[in-house]
């Protein structure tokens, strides 16, 4: 049976007075890629940073269903919500520079059930991205910005998440990056059966593997499709990204 | 003229006296310089550490380097409760520059008042079974009291390096001092790994204790000496460089001590100190500093 794997339900949050999501519904069916689309400023990484307890949403809840389980994460710690199996890779990537690839990948590996799998979890890294295992022990700030983000792909992986948040993974990588790293995490979506939300402005590429996508614009969904092909037909989307 | 022998004997028991200084620098390092707590009271805490291990050593003859040994993991413990009274009260609402400065200089009087108090101003010290010895190789002279409290320092600092790099703990208080909030990331509460680390630099406080007890009589005030010497190091290494704070260390030892038989000893601070600021000013970030961010 297909259900809600996380379900984001009236959401308002902010930073100090200033609101910046109006009421956020989502939901991201277990087994699928939702992209989260919009351009900057439109409240997309607010809202990973709401689902994961870094920003704490005013009204609205945060549901997740792990394991056959229903959580709610509103209101509780990053670590707490990590811990459960909702892992991030964030903005900017925020690896740690003057450790090496496999410090900064084993670090991913902190909970405990990951943590009995490291040496399995590795190989599904080095395999991902054969270039990791040649560079495994060069510090990961030496690296070019596509290897540094297959770093942290690599890491949130090595957290054997349920549910993978992905926040811009195209952000600041040349566009053979761009599209070799969303396949990517199409491709691993397949193999490991894993729930994706990604948050993403390359619209073009982010459609190529989403299952679903959500526009947000202004900090409100403006548009929900249940298809890949109707987000390509919509007019707000044309509006906001094509140009025409 | 200059005797080979008398500069060799200078470098070698600066190497020495930089083993000391080492140890006592790299608790500082790692909590100044990896966890940004600028904990001025760390050579106070040595002191402290020193006063109860003479105290244990001169009721039950046990070696101060072994007495070390086993206090510093109450040491460490003290160390994760003060660094949760830190956070809480300073850290946590962003109050650490100044207010945090001055909990831990007003712990620093603190602990050196209560000693004066309940010991007296008295010098402290303990006997040691190989402190009158000294190993020679050839014309070099290796006095026990300080090659043992080195190769303890060595050692010490040795299994610090290997538990940074090889245990989850470790690499977590490694990256800790990079980017503290994106721990939360991997289920990790950077808190928890801080007041860890804290207790790590709390107990090498301690470790560095025994050693001082053994090289020289420590009174109240003996941390006085050592404070400007050891923030000069590991701001000499680079802040959060710990290989560059044992190179800085052993690099201060051997430039004071050979200032001091080539000049006189009054000349040894004014020589290293010199050395910090011309250091400082062709490299700000220090010897092994990268270029922070």
């Amino acid at each position: 049976m297909a259900y809600d794997a996380l379900v984001v339900r009236d959401l308002d949050a902010g930073y100090g007075a200033v609101r910046v999501l109006h009421g956020v519904s989502l939901r991201v069916p277990e087994g699928q890629i939702v992209a989260l689309l919009g351009t900057n400023g439109n409240g997309k990484s607010t809202l990973m940073k709401a689902i994961l307890g870094l920003v704490k949403p005013t009204r609205g809840t945060v549901r997740a269903r792990l394991d056959g389980r229903e959580v709610d994460l509103t209101g509780r710690a990053t670590e707490e919500i990590v811990d459960l199996g909702v892992v991030l890779v964030p903005e900017g990537r925020r690896l740690f520079r003057d450790l090496t690839v496999e410090e900064n990948l084993v670090l991913g590996a902190w909970r405990a059930c990951a943590r009995r799998e490291i040496s399995g979890n590795l190989r599904l890294c080095f395999e991902t991205f054969p270039r990791l295992g040649e560079r495994r022990r060069q510090r990961v700030g030496s690296m070019s910005g596509g290897e540094q983000q297959m770093v942290a792909i690599g890491r949130a992986l090595m957290s054997m998440p349920r549910i993978l948040l992905v926040d811009e993974p195209s952000v600041g990588l040349a566009p053979i990056m761009v599209k070799q790293t969303i396949e990517t995490i199409g491709a691993l979506k397949a193999k490991l059966g894993l729930t994706v939300l990604m948050a993403e402005q390359n619209f073009t590429q982010a459609i190529r593997i989403a299952d679903r996508g959500s526009v947000l614009v202004h900090g409100s969904i403006a548009f929900e499709g249940e298809t890949a092909e109707s987000l390509g037909d919509n007019h707000l989307v044309r509006q906001f990204y094509l140009g025409t | 003229m200059l005797d080979p022998v008398l500069i060799v004997n200078a470098i070698v028991s600066g190497l020495l006296l930089g083993c000391l200084y080492a140890i006592a620098s790299m608790g500082l390092a790692v909590s100044f310089g990896m966890l940004d707590v600028v904990n001025i009271a760390h050579p106070a805490m040595m002191v402290l550490a020193s006063f109860v291990i003479a105290g244990l050593c001169s009721q039950s003859g046990l070696d101060p380097l072994l007495t070390a040994l086993l206090v510093a993991p109450a040491f460490g413990f003290l160390g994760v409760g003060l660094y949760r009274v830190y956070h809480h009260f300073f850290e946590q609402s962003g109050d650490e520059a100044m207010q945090g400065l001055a909990f831990f200089f007003g712990l620093m009087i603190l602990i050196e008042v209560s000693l004066v108090l309940i010991y007296g101003a008295d010098q402290r010290w303990v006997e040691t079974s190989y402190g009158g010895h000294t190993l020679s190789l050839g014309p070099v002279d290796l006095p026990l009291r300080m090659l043992l409290p080195a190769m303890m320092s060595l050692a010490c600092i040795g299994a610090l390096f290997v538990w940074l790099r090889r245990s989850f703990t470790g690499r977590a208080v490694a990256a800790v001092a990079q980017d503290r909030d994106a721990l939360r990331f991997l289920a990790i509460n950077p808190i928890r790994i801080k007041a860890v680390a804290f207790g790590i630099s709390v107990a090498l406080a301690a470790i560095a204790a025994g050693c001082l007890i053994v090289v020289q009589p420590v009174d109240a005030h003996s941390g006085h000496v050592f404070i400007g010497r050891i923030l000069a190091i590991v701001i000499l290494a680079g802040l959060g460089s710990l290989p560059g704070t044992l190179v800085a260390a052993l690099l201060f030892g051997v430039i004071e001590n050979l200032a001091a038989t080539l000049w006189g000893p009054a000349w040894s601070p004014a020589v290293a100190f010199g050395l910090l600021l011309a250091v400082l000013t062709v490299r700000p970030q220090g010897i092994f500093g990268g270029a922070h961010t």
